[in-house]
């Protein structure tokens, strides 16, 4: 199990020297964002088994931070990040407390729609540049503006990044919070039989889950250095991130990452061997892939894995 | 003057929301299914009135009809081939499976028809009246009285009909209904087929008023999650009375506080509503 | 002396190799970013056709378009008469898409230049990643002001841009009032995104400081289920003068919604886009007689360069050039000119060629003034026309130079 780690490790240490190509060096930056993202989600969603459907706000009031920090005061895009954290965990704060009084569907669609409220909100907010949204720096001005042309040190930031929510879901998962956490996804009234205040873990969940979420689009937002309402606040943000830890296993340790590391390469070859004709296959994939893996392995990628080793271990006891 | 004219044409509307609304609260009332696909069969009976108009020449009623047929097929296929076993899994699932269902469905018509926009030819439901001083388009007026009608008969079906009971009973408890001898599989699909047709019913009506393109199902879907929660999960005259609200609010914010503030209304509202009353209006706990 | 046969036919082959290598003619890649699905997939893909049609003009040749640079030369005559290619990709709308779109074209397929790519929101970040490569790009549709107020030097826009169009209705309508026709008061109603916002707020203030007053503005959703409250706003209001920024989805509402609540301001503009598109002649032309719009691009005389290449678009697609995929095919035709003219497909030489276009108006497509970079990469000779939707065409109507009818006051739209 440790070996395993290990190697995983190295691979992802690794992984730029693996290609020497500008768009492959970027496309598994974005999948290490991604599984940033999906990871970030499992905390609340996976292991709290709250499915919230609505964390593009974070990921959005992260992103869109350090570049106002850059338009309106020419500061440095990273000093916005601290103040992005503390918006999103004021915002899940907000939504936490009135929605996780709320079950199952109730939950989800709350989410979608102050997500969508939010957008709105950013779309006509002049201040926030409205529809046309903001811009950061063009060309790094100093170290500290985060600007490269190659993509492999923004690798390394969100290796690095994933690490860190990774090693925090390790922690929660051995913890007391894990534990609490794991007898509300099981039955609410049972979680309470025991003594746990179900909504206060949720929202502690859910807390960590804005904060991650917020920093990641932060990142993003330096890397691209572009954002506007739809790319960063839109529903199809807070539907990735969901998809990408049920695909993984949702409610497991690497699950999310499997998901993305899956997703993000199919998504990018699809659209650029198909995109180029516009019709539509990329989304037709997407959506097949989708389906087909909800009715017959919800538990994703990961349980398939476990199934397999499962019947090799049968196998192996009766020879 | 122009008061009355905003009142009607948010009624209007908002019958046609009630009556695809009325089928996504049944399914989620009765199932505990939350049907992201919705706004995409509203879209495909769009385009099937369309495919009507164009290849056979048929008359409104004629591709209404088509609508709800093809429809009611497709929502029960759903359930049997997809539904059936999703249901039993997680939550997350669930949600998973109608989504890429409505990605699927989408982007099939998206590769048959491409991204440009068509409008219904010249049906016989063009013009508009003249009402006591204000104007009422014909197809909107026709719509929304068929919306209507058809929510309330929805509503007799289930509450007035055997079938319709037996559903219900299903909804209220799966276990006690099966000692009753209702095949719950049959009562799931067949409310599948009703909540399907009346999407399709409700997406050809909107076809003689509105433009068709494969993405329009993605706005339809939020505006009937609203109008579900608001009404109450499960009740179809929640529904019903909720489509009229939400279509009245939506009518009068825009046109009073400002077009692009209509739906922020709608959201903010709904989220008031989440956290105030979740059960909704007529729905139960 | 056998040997010496041996090697001299041996060397006369390789010979004869050598050059017939160095005559045949290359593949010059060009990278086209648009998009190809999504809300906006009808613009993208008809802009595809165009610049196929165009690539076709180049390496094919035809007569009737000789005046036009490239149009009858079978290829790039300065590079050995090499032909184009251009790779599509889409970008879905998505600014990260665009950039790694982007990428991919530059390092993959190895393009000598881009062009691209609608949205404005995937142009901006897209042609950042063009300018950190030194790969030049034809903006031939964006709208967007910091395009090119980066300071970048690698990006070039050929079309003409929310202050041309401003300028163009304002001595429109200007023209007008001198005439018998009065024109006091305007109203904006634009869609809330980037392109209506921008070009609808340029269009006001150009319009309020040549003396015009602006009765209301109404910004409102995109692809939205009912516009009623918007008409009856400006219903309300009366302005004489209604101009729409909106794409083809609402374009199509607001016509039908005019019929609808029987009433339309005395005349109706419409910025391009949803108005051009041919689905919106298609499906409302009949109600919508007299929609004045704005365009650089005029079908022209049969026999004429500009009616030989609606001809080619139309059988390759079945309906007329429009105004935005036709922008996208002049400055298709203008990267491609300056490729020739450089006579290398090194970066660099590409760039400074493009820096150096000057094209004068019979040697383009579309009606601007000319095609000339200034020091930012915009062409400051772009200018649009005004026309008027008569039966199923649009009859340029101003300004008197290219005018080939007179306006139809007031709009007269299903009645």
């Amino acid at each position: 199990m440790r070996r395993g780690w290990l190697a995983l490790g190295v691979v992802l240490l690794a992984g730029p020297l693996a290609f020497q190509d500008p768009f492959y060096e970027r496309m598994i930056a974005l999948v290490l964002l991604w599984a940033v993202l999906a990871s970030a989600w499992n905390i609340v969603g996976g292991y709290a088994g709250q499915v919230a459907i609505g964390h593009a706000v974070f990921f959005g009031v992260g992103a869109y931070l350090p570049l106002l920090v850059y338009t309106h005061w020419q500061g440095v895009p990273l000093l916005g990040i601290p103040v992005g954290i503390a918006i999103s965990v004021g915002i899940a704060v907000l939504i936490g407390v009135p929605t996780f009084r709320l079950h199952g569907h109730y939950l989800s669609m709350a989410t979608i729609a102050v997500a969508e409220l939010i957008r709105l909100l950013v779309t006509n907010w002049e201040f926030v540049g409205a529809a046309r949204g903001l811009g950061g720096p063009t060309s790094g001005r100093t170290i500290w503006d985060l600007s490269y042309r190659s993509s492999i040190p923004y690798y390394y930031i969100f290796l690095a990044l994933f690490a860190l929510v990774l090693g925090f879901t390790y922690w929660m998962e051995q913890s007391r919070m894990g534990y609490y956490l794991r007898a509300i996804k099981a039955g609410q009234r049972a979680a309470r039989s025991l003594g746990v205040s179900a909504p206060r873990y949720k929202l502690y969940a859910m807390i960590a889950s804005a904060a991650f979420t917020s920093l990641a689009g932060s990142l993003y937002a330096v890397m691209l250095g572009f954002v506007d309402p739809d790319s960063v606040f839109g529903i199809m943000v807070s539907v990735q991130m969901v998809i990408m830890a049920a695909l993984g296993g949702a409610g497991t340790l690497i699950g999310p990452l499997v998901g993305a590391a899956l997703l993000i390469p199919l998504q990018t070859f699809a659209n650029s061997l198909f995109g180029g004709q516009g019709n539509g296959l990329t989304f037709i994939l997407y959506g097949g892939i989708i389906i087909l893996l909800s009715r017959f392995e919800p538990g994703g990628i990961l349980e398939i894995w476990n199934h397999y080793l499962a019947r090799k271990a049968r196998k192996g006891r009766t020879e | 003057m122009i008061a009355l004219q905003v009142v009607v044409g948010g009624l209007l509307l908002g019958a046609v929301y009630a009556l695809f609304s009325s089928g996504l609260t049944l399914i989620w009332g009765m199932m505990n299914v939350v049907n992201f696909a919705h706004g995409d069969f509203v879209m495909l009976g769009m385009y099937i009135a369309y495919l009507a108009v164009v290849a056979l020449h048929a008359g409104p009623l004629v591709f209404t009809l088509l609508a709800a047929l093809t429809l009611s097929i497709v929502g029960a296929a759903v359930y049997y081939l997809l539904i059936r076993q999703v249901m039993r899994g997680p939550m997350l699932a669930q949600i998973l499976s109608t989504f890429g269902l409505a990605l699927l469905v989408r982007y099939t018509v998206f590769w048959f028809f491409s991204a440009t926009f068509v409008t219904l030819p010249g049906s016989a439901l063009g013009g508009s009246i003249k009402l006591g001083g204000i104007l009422i388009g014909i197809p909107q007026l026709v719509a929304g009285i068929l919306a209507m009608g058809l929510t309330i008969g929805m509503h007799l079906l289930l509450t007035r009909t055997t079938l319709g009971s037996q559903i219900l009973a299903v909804s209220e408890d799966r276990q006690a209904a099966m000692l009753m001898g209702i095949r719950p599989d049959r009562m799931q699909a067949l409310a599948w087929g009703l909540a399907s047709a009346s999407a399709g019913v409700a997406g050809a009506l909107i076809a003689t008023f509105y433009y068709l393109t494969p993405t329009v199902g993605e706005s339809l879907v939020l505006i009937a999650f609203v109008v579900v929660c608001f009404g109450g999960f499960g009740s179809v005259p929640g529904a019903m009375l909720a489509g009229l609200i939400i279509g009245l609010i939506q009518a009068a914010s825009a046109y009073y506080i400002g077009p692009v503030y209509k739906d922020v209304v709608v959201f903010a509202l709904f989220v008031a509503i989440l956290w105030v009353r979740p059960q909704g209006l007529l729905g139960t706990v | 002396m056998r040997n010496v046969l041996v090697c001299g036919i041996v060397l006369a082959l390789l010979g004869v190799s050598a050059a017939a290598q160095a005559g045949a003619p290359t593949i010059v890649k060009i990278g086209v970013i648009e998009p190809l699905s999504g809300n906006a997939a009808a613009a993208g893909q008809a802009t595809k056709a165009a610049i196929e049609v165009a690539a076709d003009i180049i390496n094919q040749g035809y007569p009737e378009i000789a005046r036009i640079p490239l149009g009858n030369t079978h290829g790039l005559p300065n590079l050995g008469g090499a032909k184009v290619q251009v790779i599509f990709a889409d970008h879905q709308g998505n600014p990260s898409v665009g950039q790694s779109e982007t990428l991919r074209l530059i390092t993959q397929e190895k393009v000598v230049a881009l062009q691209g790519a609608y949205h404005s929101s995937v142009t901006v970040p897209a042609t950042a990643v063009a300018e950190r490569y030194g790969i030049p790009w034809m903006v031939g549709d964006s709208s967007s002001l910091v395009i090119n107020a980066r300071g970048f030097k690698w990006i070039f826009r050929s079309t003409p841009i929310g202050s041309n169009y401003a300028e163009a209705y304002l001595g429109f309508l200007t023209d007008l009032s001198k005439s018998s026709t009065k024109v006091k008061t305007f109203a904006i109603v634009n869609e809330n995104t980037e392109y209506g916002t921008s070009v609808g707020g340029e269009i006001r203030d150009v319009l309020v400081k040549g003396g015009f007053s602006l009765a209301v503005q109404v910004p409102y959703n995109a692809n939205s289920t009912d516009l009623s409250a918007e008409v009856l706003q400006l219903k309300q209001k009366d302005p004489d003068v209604a101009i729409f920024v909106s794409y083809t989805s609402d374009a199509l509402l607001f016509t039908k919604t005019f019929k609808a609540l029987d009433y339309s301001p005395r005349m109706v503009i419409g910025d391009d886009t949803g108005f051009s598109d041919p689905s919106y002649i298609q499906n409302v032309g009949d109600i919508a007689q007299g929609v004045v719009n704005r365009t650089a691009w005029d079908i022209g005389k049969p026999g004429s360069a500009t009616y030989r290449i609606n001809e080619l678009y139309k059988a390759k697609t079945g309906v007329n050039l429009d105004d935005t995929s036709g922008r996208n095919m002049q400055g298709f035709f203008a990267l491609m000119e300056a490729i020739n003219r450089a006579g290398s497909t090194q970066p660099e030489a590409i760039r400074k060629a493009l820096a150096e276009t000057n094209l004068s108006p019979n040697q383009l497509m579309m009606g601007y003034r000319g095609i000339r970079y200034d020091a930012t990469g915009m062409n400051s000779l772009a200018s649009t026309y005004v026309n008027q939707l008569v039966g199923k065409e649009y009859v340029t109507i101003w300004p008197e130079s290219a005018a080939h009818g007179s306006l139809t006051w007031p709009f007269k739209g299903w009645r």
